[in-house]
């Protein structure tokens, strides 16, 4: 199985994907490879194929995208008079129209807010009779949200009694005196969409150069001529930055800048999918008053993914370095304790994995989005945070905006595929679609994965598809290898081995996620052999 | 189109008790046994577990896994058994229906009139524990890393620290040692050691590899690759003591925090469990609460012995065979047995009486010098065993003959417990 044999007819393609080389020139730069950046990419190439996608990992939604909690939210939770209200109404309307044709899953499973008593402040509830308090949390509460929202233009809320939430969702604490049903919430798989949007951009014409970092801009006369990487220059009229938490940074580096973005951490537990299926349909969120004390996170709730695992979170604690994507033991216990309130008899054992990710705020705590007013040809797209996945579309459509001012074409290519092929996922297949696979191709019959029974069809689709995989967690995110119960177990020894073939390196090579993540560290007596040879030279 | 196949008898998975309860439903006489294993080769665990203490009790010698592996494999080869490797078994239903497949035969349903569950069990994994910290690479499970060191001729790290004192824990420290990797350390939260006290001896000792009992791993650190670990003690409720911190600089931590039966399929096909094991309720002849499907070695329970493991699995495949070619159906008496004093649970947990001798299997709850343990019915003593140390890590069985399990049955009652040495002689004197 070590290194294994490098299939020479997929070998040179796979070379050239990987390692493309830099254009000289570009219509327009996107810095930045996360859902932002691709899904801006991907429109772009509507009009005009010239379009170069950059960034400084090995892969696209290598940051925030790859870890939030995919829900598309609705927009009942922002602020009233924000951009980011107004586009995430708006992005929510846009998603089945955004998603078609990518081949991602995206659904409508709703948000319940659950109306407790403690919903409000100790001493609001001290200060009220009981019929006043029951009187608050049973309807005024409940109308006060509905109105909240259809005044932003949401649309469909609802108002349910105790023993409708409790029928929507037999596991929300029977504390519950009221709740809102939002039938807009969905939910979309977060990275499998920012890949499907780079790899529809890359059948349209986009480039990506991944492992490209970016270290300057050309600026003459107040405008921008090109974009300086880690890999040599471009040449270009036009930058959206799109750069996540480092927004700022790469808006200073051109003199557009303005805004400073300071990380704040999300930590997320996910729950075993066998335990956990339908263990609550909807997200759910219990509501606090507006202006209560917050515990230390702001949001968060209770939600599956889209393959249906329990998501508990995510917290939100203010971290000085945006790499900071670790989980701390305070985070794991208030999410166990808030969690125990609103779902009583989670099951606190099932816990199969625990994510972090880092949002993007700015200290006005809204987006920003605008053509650059002392650099043209500088859009910034930054400050990004929740409802960022949910306000793509709208904000892709206001930055379109900009970009058609500044020079991208108005008129559609007729030449524009519309539909990105998807691999098909043998876990979601009918037995007799299984069968048949295989008969064309036996890797269809090769289990990879098994807790997510994966096939080592999918994982070469992986490997060679638009935007390669070349490391674990890149296969991973396309393919969900590794991320079962079992963590890896079974199958990580198998991937590396897969990822050792077909991109033609020895498997001591191979990362978990990009450069100085090794699996391996060396074969077995390397170790002995370099002492013995230390010895000898003593 | 979809194959049917209609076998016998149906084995899930080729591991010690896969392996060992095909042939047995053979020797029993059954003609049309599949047996199924969803990796290349046979053997389950055992092909990477070089070290020996394999077989003492089947054996009456000691043999290295490889070897207590191949004296099946090679009966196997001469048998009649039909092997499906490469094969995964999708969903396994309460008619004892399944779907299995395979890159050969395409997905195949399988409807056989019996069903074994061997499938063994799985590590608990970094975030079942949820330490804290970050997700680099070099954080593996130490059945893993015997694996890519064993099979793959492969280092998964060089700086190792072990979380956990479990077996594979501790022989996975001198393995790693032989290979020329650095072990720092093992670390157990509990205040007594996870594995054999033989393995304590010839893996940590001899290599002056030091034990930190009541200690754990708090925080992984290291982005991209794990760069160090920091470790806490922990007080009597097992919470770590703040001061108690500790950083260790590694670029590898193993984990050895436990086994968990694998019973996905088993919960598919709406078997009991027992929440004290994590796998089915069986009775002596390991018979399932379905009927017709019976289970084996560590998806019963985790054994620490594969000698055990093989004495399950030959019960389960005498009584598969005996189901299907006798019709012997379940009994409707039916008994707990119950665990009492320092036991932590029993296996099989039902008595049914067939009229045949029985074993019974245990873990107690805590380490106790000077002890018997006992299966008795009310004032009849069915078995008793004078054990010098018991300890959660070893299990203890006992054996039972059918005349006194007829009449535990009729009493209605049976228990399983331990008792201190003096308090036996007292009640005798």
């Amino acid at each position: 199985m070590r290194g294994g044999k490098p299939d020479e007819m997929d070998r040179e393609p796979i070379r050239e994907k990987l390692e493309p080389r830099l254009p000289a020139r570009a219509q327009a730069v996107v810095v930045g490879a996360g859902v932002i950046g691709c899904a801006v990419a991907r429109e772009i190439t509507r009009y005009t194929p010239d379009v170069v996608v950059l960034d400084k990992e090995n892969d696209v939604a290598c940051g925030a995208s790859k870890a939030n909690n995919a829900e598309v939210h609705s927009g009942i939770g922002e602020e009233a008079g924000t951009l980011k209200q107004r586009l995430n109404v708006r992005g929510n309307h846009m998603y089945e129209g955004f998603v078609q044709g990518l081949g991602v899953e995206f659904k409508r499973q709703g948000l319940l807010i659950v109306v407790t008593p403690r919903s409000v402040p100790p001493e609001v509830a001290e200060s009220m009779n009981p019929q006043q308090l029951d009187e608050l949390l049973r309807v005024k509460i409940p109308e006060g949200i509905v109105a909240y929202g259809e005044a932003a233009g949401i649309r469909g809320l609802r108002i349910l009694s105790r023993e409708e939430v409790l029928k929507k969702e037999p596991n929300v604490t029977p504390e519950a005196v009221s709740g809102v049903f939002d039938p807009n919430y969905g939910l979309v798989c977060p990275y499998k969409l920012t890949i499907a949007l780079a790899e529809h951009a890359v059948m349209n014409g986009a480039r990506f150069l991944l492992n490209t970092e970016v270290t300057g801009f050309r600026v003459e006369g107040g405008e921008v001529r090109g974009v300086i990487t880690s890999r040599g220059e471009i040449a270009t009229p036009l930058v959206i930055n799109a750069a996540g938490v480092f927004a700022d940074e790469v808006a200073e580096m051109a003199g557009a800048g303005g805004f400073r973005i300071h990380p704040r951490k999300g930590a997320t537990l996910l729950f075993d999918r066998q335990v956990t299926s339908e263990y609550v349909r909807s997200s759910v969120a219990l509501f606090r008053m507006p202006g209560m004390k917050r515990e230390r996170s702001k949001g968060g709730g209770a939600m599956p993914t889209v393959e249906g695992n329990l998501q508990l979170g995510p917290t939100a604690v203010e971290v000085d370095d945006k790499y900071d994507t670790s989980i701390s033991a305070e985070e794991i216990e208030e999410i166990f304790e808030r969690f125990h309130y609103l779902l009583p008899d989670f099951p606190k054992d099932a816990v199969i994995s625990a994510f972090s990710g880092v949002r993007a705020p700015t200290y006005e705590e809204d987006f920003v989005i605008e053509a650059s007013n002392r650099v043209k040809g500088f859009v910034n797209v930054a400050g990004i945070q929740s409802p960022g996945l949910a306000s793509a579309p709208a904000i892709v459509e206001m930055v379109m905006g900009f970009l058609h001012e500044l020079g991208i074409p108005r008129e559609p290519r007729p030449d524009f595929r519309p539909v990105r092929p998807a691999i098909p996922r043998f876990a979601e297949l009918d037995d007799q679609e299984r069968d048949a696979l295989i008969r064309k191709d036996p890797r269809w019959g090769n289990i990879i994965c098994r807790c997510e029974y994966v096939t080592e069809a999918e994982v070469l689709a992986a490997i060679h598809s638009l935007i390669p995989a070349t490391d674990m967690d890149g296969v991973k995110r396309r393919t969900r290898t590794g991320m079962g119960r079992c963590q890896g177990g079974f199958c990580g020894h198998r991937v590396a081995a897969i990822l050792a073939r077909e991109l033609g390196r020895p498997v001591t090579e191979i990362t978990k996620s990009g450069e100085g993540s090794p699996v391996y560290l060396a074969e077995t007596k390397d170790f002995l052999r370099a002492e013995r040879s230390g010895h000898g030279q003593g | 189109m979809v194959r049917v196949r209609r076998p016998d008898l149906v084995v899930i998975g080729a591991g010690p008790a896969g392996l060992g309860a095909a042939l047995a439903a053979c020797d029993a006489g059954l003609k049309d046994v599949m047996l199924i294993e969803r990796d290349v080769e046979l053997g389950g665990i055992l092909p990477q577990c070089i070290h020996d203490g394999f077989g003492s009790i089947v054996f009456g010698e000691t043999l290295t896994g490889p070897q207590y592996a191949q004296r099946y494999i090679d009966r196997l080869e001469k048998s009649d058994v039909e092997v499906k490797l490469n094969t995964m078994v999708l969903d396994l239903r309460p008619d004892r229906s399944l779907t299995a497949v395979n890159s050969r035969d395409g997905v195949m349903e399988i409807r056989p009139k019996a069903v074994i569950l061997a499938m063994g069990c799985r590590e608990r994994t970094r975030h079942q524990i949820l330490i804290p910290g970050y997700r680099p690479a070099g954080v593996v499970c130490a059945g893993a890393a015997q694996r890519d060191i064993n099979i793959e001729g492969l280092m998964p790290g060089r700086r190792v620290v072990i979380l956990g004192s479990g077996d594979i824990g501790l022989i996975m420290a001198r393995r790693f040692t032989l290979e020329g990797a650095e072990v720092e350390g093992v670390y157990e939260i509990m205040d007594h050691p996870g594995g054999l006290t033989r393995n304590l001896v010839q893996c940590l000792h001899d290599y002056d590899i030091p034990l930190h009992l009541s200690h754990t791993v708090t925080f992984i650190h290291g982005r991209k690759r794990v760069e160090a670990v920091t470790v806490s003690r922990v007080d009597e409720n097992l919470k770590p003591v703040p001061g108690t911190e500790r950083l260790v600089p590694c670029d590898t931590l193993v984990l050895s925090v436990g086994l968990i039966p694998e019973n996905e399929l088993s919960k598919r096909a709406g078997i009991s469990l027992d929440p004290a094991t994590g796998g089915p309720v069986v009775d002596e002849r390991m018979e399932t609460s379905v009927e017709g499907i019976f289970a084996c070695g560590n998806v019963m329970n985790v054994f620490d012995l594969v000698d055990y493991v093989t004495h399950t699995a030959e019960t389960a495949g005498r009584s598969a065979a005996e189901y299907v070619l006798q019709g012997i159906r379940k009994r409707g008496e039916c008994l707990r047995v119950r665990p009492g004093r320092n036991v932590k649970f029993v296996v099989p947990q039902l008595l049914r009486g067939y009229g045949e001798e029985a074993h019974f299997y245990f873990r107690v709850s805590r380490p106790e010098r000077a002890v018997r343990a006992r299966l008795s019915s009310g004032d009849l003593l069915l078995a008793e065993r004078k054990i010098r140390m018991v300890r959660p890590p070893e299990m203890v069985r006992l054996k039972a003959d059918p005349e006194r399990l007829k009449e535990a049955l009729a009493r209605g009652e049976l228990d399983v417990q331990v008792v201190p040495e003096e308090e036996t002689k007292g009640r005798q004197g």
